[in-house]
């Protein structure tokens, strides 16, 4: 261990434990309007709003990359089940606050909150569905 | 170091790395976030990198990560695999240059790991045009600091012993 190996190792430390500390801080505007947000393969799938907390749904992704299983409960959204190799969509749990976000990367699935804050990015509306 | 001798070097490094590659998906390791791993094959890299010059390294990361992905791999791993790889390749290579005496192969290891998922972050975002995904960065760059420390050690042991040949 020399000079510059420990220079790296705090920077580094310190740069990822700040920006986890920034990540998990609560946003302010997280009162709003919740949408979850289904990008599969770049392109908007579909889009649901999270207002309702007793909203009970599951429903299938298929696509030709393969399947996810997605539940909406209790204001958040999960997945249950897939068949991609790693799972890490299905490890990951449970969602509920905007910002967060589930990667199914075989699948080419994203399933994001979010918040009214943001609310410019969502390209169509409900009239379009 | 004889042309011959040259050849002989490189494809055994790249044959190890297919190996450490392979003894590393057999480990059931989970770290609890997506696209961590070991990376056991950084050593290879990182022994090159002390031995030959620039463009024989490049040349070891590009033979290791292709075949690598032929034996047990898909195009989207190949992919995540490249781009990592000669991030973190040039990445060590520079911070070797800076750190010229004051660096030892812990560091060059640590650095070189942090882009290497720096790189393939920045292909994931691509592939789903999504920057958000960057999110996962800090807690990808905490074990492989983790990771690059171990895998450094390992190689500051393999090099004192390699450089007898």
């Amino acid at each position: 261990m020399k000079k510059f190996d420990k220079i790296i190792i705090v920077t580094l430390l310190l740069i990822s434990l700040i920006s986890i500390i920034v990540l998990k801080m609560p946003k302010e505007n997280s009162q709003g309007e919740k949408y979850v947000v289904i990008y599969v393969n770049r392109e908007l799938y579909k889009k649901i709003s999270l207002m309702d907390n007793n909203l009970d749904k599951t429903f299938k992704i298929e696509t030709e990359f393969g399947y996810n299983i997605v539940q909406i409960k209790n204001g958040g959204v999960n997945i249950i089940d897939a068949d991609c190799p790693d799972k890490y969509c299905v490890t990951d749990g449970f969602i509920d606050q905007p910002g967060q976000m589930l990667v199914c990367l075989p699948h080419r699935l994203v399933i994001e909150i979010k918040g009214t804050s943001n609310n410019d990015e969502l390209v169509p509306d409900e009239i379009s569905y | 170091m004889t042309q011959t001798k040259k050849i002989v070097y490189i494809a055994l490094l790249v044959a190890q790395a297919l190996v450490l590659h392979i003894v590393e998906r057999m480990i059931p390791i989970n770290l609890g976030i997506p696209g961590a791993k070991l990376g056991l094959a950084n050593i290879i890299t990182l022994v090159s990198l002390y031995i030959f010059n620039f463009k024989d390294c490049f040349s070891i990361v590009i033979i290791r990560t292709a075949l690598a992905n032929f034996l047990a791999g898909s195009l989207s791993s190949f992919l995540f695999s490249i781009s990592g790889g000669i991030l973190s390749l040039i990445a060590m290579y520079e911070i070797k240059k800076i750190g010229k005496e004051n660096i030892s192969v812990i560091g060059v290891s640590i650095f070189g790991a942090v882009f290497h998922n720096i790189g393939q972050i920045l292909i994931a975002a691509m592939i789903i045009q999504n920057l958000r995904i960057t999110v996962y960065l800090p807690f990808l760059m905490i074990s492989a600091i983790a990771t690059g420390f171990f895998v450094g050690i390992v190689v500051k042991f393999l090099l004192k012993y390699l450089r007898a040949i």
